[in-house]
């Protein structure tokens, strides 16, 4: 009850290090500055550009969640994690527009900008989303130098615009959950109506086999040659001949007879008589001897 | 040398070279948890192929100083670790032992009554709510899918996945999906006994068709057709698996398909079990999350089983030849207990009712079903 009732991110911090933790890594191509990174809930890198109109972009940092951790703000929302954008050359008390651009983005990503110096720390910054071709989105948001988005607070031509993208992470988790449990329905409806049609054909064609061999004329009985009529006598000669043949290759092995409700020295008595019986009566031992 | 000289020797081999002084609590106490499962593996026979092997790999690693889980100077991985990084690191060893699965494996029972696929999609029910019940109790998006799966009663679906979202549960995941799948017997009958009445339990199901060799040689091509089409992300496991199975009914490789069947099994479930076991070390497991994926476990099996007999009632409504819902619990794919159990339930409703092989055609649409749930689950994180 414990960990139900404690922020989710303190529970996080109970269960050890945040394994998932976006690590980003910053290049840059002319004024373009793109973030490479595994965002939470993924197991694949996503790049995000950041590129800026009415000043200079001189930089793009990661910032940890902690720092701007507030009641009422999950971090599981933010799953890119924070930006800082650094803008300079404006004029001062005059606006930049910053340009947010990833394919990790949907029509229903929000921009929400944190500002420790305002009343409302986080504030969503009503960025105009557009969808470009290739399931591209681009946000832009208007800044004002000294504005309630710039987090220095001041009037000095410099912008720190401190945010990141936010998407409701109830409302990725329940919907993805619905389409994929259905979507299993789906696959394996799709694979039994495929198993019904070859059942059905597979019986087809074993019927039609079934019909096909019972349609053909039966094959006449091959030709049966009676037997030869043999003497008696004869016929009991050959018998003999073969039992004498193969009790010659019955094992050496001599049999025991016991009895267990005799005494030990009884039985004993009488398994060396037999023995000794058996021996003399096994016609190969007595060819061996001779 | 002076006698303080040696003293301090001797004193530094203690400390460095042995393990005694460097034991912790921790660490007794995960020996002492390899110990029960052990225990429950030899005594009890609860799953011993792989409780033995996992448990004794909690048991090695959990002595310090022990050279097993590392990486060396050079930076080489040490003995288990090698066997993890190469076997469940790189999924090879959960797409082998499915190779091995569907070289056991004869679908006939599902081929004959190709309905039962809907109800190994229905006993996923608890997959997907334990996917939500553990995000109000702070695992990640990974870590609930992770999770969630274990009820899928499949042991290398939940490693595969688990090695691939959230390795850092791989301990504690494999041991409660183990686990709960062989208290099958245990967990099953009272949901079954609630779910249905004495009157459907005594359902007769009329005998399935015969199934020729030639459509159980064709089924695992059907099958991965349909199937990898729909979902790519479950290639690597339902491939090897219907390979397996397709070795086996080809009838022409049958040294590969006993081979699969039986040295190649024994081989990767030994390596698989130790591995596993061997994530389990104290400073990784002793933790509140271990005990709520136990929990969350066995909601997972018991939401499945309802899942699964559910399938069956909804069903029902549509059927003119109703099933018996006890075969729905047979949807929860630990193959073939799951089935026995809906055997043995029938049977004390109706000793004359049959239902084992009517329950085998649910219980591998299950194995099906939640491989299918973990493709949907890696296509979601991708």
């Amino acid at each position: 009850m414990l960990i139900v009732s404690a922020p989710r991110t303190q529970v996080w911090a109970a269960f050890g290090e945040d394994l998932e933790k976006p690590k980003p890594e910053f290049t840059r191509e002319g004024d373009i500055i793109t973030a490479k990174l595994i965002p939470r809930a993924k197991s694949t890198s996503v790049s995000i550009q950041f590129q800026v109109s009415g000043g200079d972009l001189i930089d793009v940092e990661s910032m940890d969640f902690k720092e701007a951790a507030r009641p009422g703000v999950d971090n599981k929302d933010f799953k890119s994690e924070l930006f800082v954008i650094k803008i300079d050359k404006v004029s001062p008390g005059g606006e930049a527009r910053v340009s947010i651009t990833s394919n990790f983005f949907t029509s229903s990503t929000e921009y929400w900008v944190f500002n420790p110096t305002s009343k409302e720390p986080w504030v969503n910054a009503d960025a105009q989303n557009i969808s470009l071709p290739d399931l591209v989105q681009k946000m832009t948001i208007s800044v004002k130098d000294g504005g309630p988005f710039d987090s220095d607070g001041a009037v000095n031509g410099r912008i720190t615009f401190e945010g990141g993208p936010k998407d409701s992470f109830w409302g990725y988790a329940l919907g993805t959950l619905f389409i994929r449990f259905f979507g299993i329905f789906l696959v394996l409806s799709i694979l039994m109506i495929g198993m019904i049609i070859s059942g059905r054909v597979f019986q087809m064609l074993d019927k039609k086999k079934a019909k096909e061999i019972l349609s053909q004329p039966k094959a006449p009985a091959p030709d049966i040659q009676p037997a030869e009529s043999v003497e008696p006598e004869l016929a009991a000669a050959v018998c003999a001949a073969l039992h004498l043949h193969f009790s010659a290759h019955r094992p050496t092995t001599t049999p025991h007879f016991i009895k267990p409700e005799i005494s030990p020295w009884v039985r004993q008595g009488r398994e060396r008589i037999m023995n000794a019986r058996s021996i003399l009566t096994n016609r190969s031992n007595r060819l061996q001897n001779r | 040398m002076s006698w303080d000289q040696v003293f301090e020797l001797i004193k530094s081999i203690l400390l460095t070279q042995t393990g005694i002084p460097n034991l912790e609590v921790g660490q007794v106490i995960m020996i002492l948890i390899s110990f029960f499962f052990l225990y429950l593996a030899v005594a009890k026979e609860y799953e011993p192929l792989l409780l033995v092997p996992i448990g004794f790999g909690i048991f090695l690693v959990n002595f310090p100083l022990a050279p097993l889980m590392g990486f060396t100077e050079h930076g080489d991985p040490e003995l288990i670790r090698a066997f993890y990084k190469y076997g469940v690191q790189w999924e090879v060893i959960p797409c082998l032992i499915f190779l091995g699965l569907g070289a056991m494996t004869d679908f006939g029972p599902l081929i004959a009554n190709p309905k039962t696929l809907i109800i190994g999609a229905g006993a996923q029910l608890g997959v997907f709510i334990t996917y939500c019940g553990t995000l109000f109790f702070g695992f990640t998006l990974k870590e609930a899918a992770s999770v969630g799966i274990i009820g899928g009663a499949d042991g290398p679906t939940t490693i595969y996945l688990t090695a691939m979202l959230a390795p850092q549960l791989l301990g504690p995941n494999a041991l409660a999906a183990y686990s709960y799948m062989a208290m099958v017997p245990l967990i099953q009958p009272p949901i079954m006994r609630l779910m249905t009445t004495p009157e459907q339990r005594r359902i007769k199901m009329r005998q399935l068709r015969p199934v020729s060799a030639k459509e159980k040689l064709l089924f695992p091509l059907i099958a991965t057709i349909f199937i990898i089409l729909l979902i790519p992300a479950v290639a690597p496991l339902m491939g090897m698996f219907m390979f397996g199975n397709f070795m086996r009914e080809c009838g022409v490789v049958k040294r590969l398909s006993e081979t699969a069947q039986n040295a190649m099994m024994n081989i990767v479930t030994i390596l698989l079990g130790l591995s596993v076991g061997a994530t389990m070390q104290a400073n990784v497991f002793l933790s509140w999350k271990p005990m709520l994926i136990f929990g969350f476990g066995l909601l997972d099996f018991i939401i499945c089983t309802f899942g699964g007999i559910l399938t069956v009632h909804i069903m029902n409504l549509f059927l003119k030849e109703k099933m018996n819902p006890l075969i729905g619990s047979a949807g929860v794919s630990a193959v073939p207990m799951a089935a026995r159990v809906s055997q043995v339930e029938g049977q004390k409703a109706d000793p004359d009712n049959w239902l084992i092989m009517h329950a085998m055609g649910p219980n591998l649409a299950g194995v099906i079903g939640s491989a299918s749930a973990a493709g949907m689950f890696i296509a979601m994180f991708k």
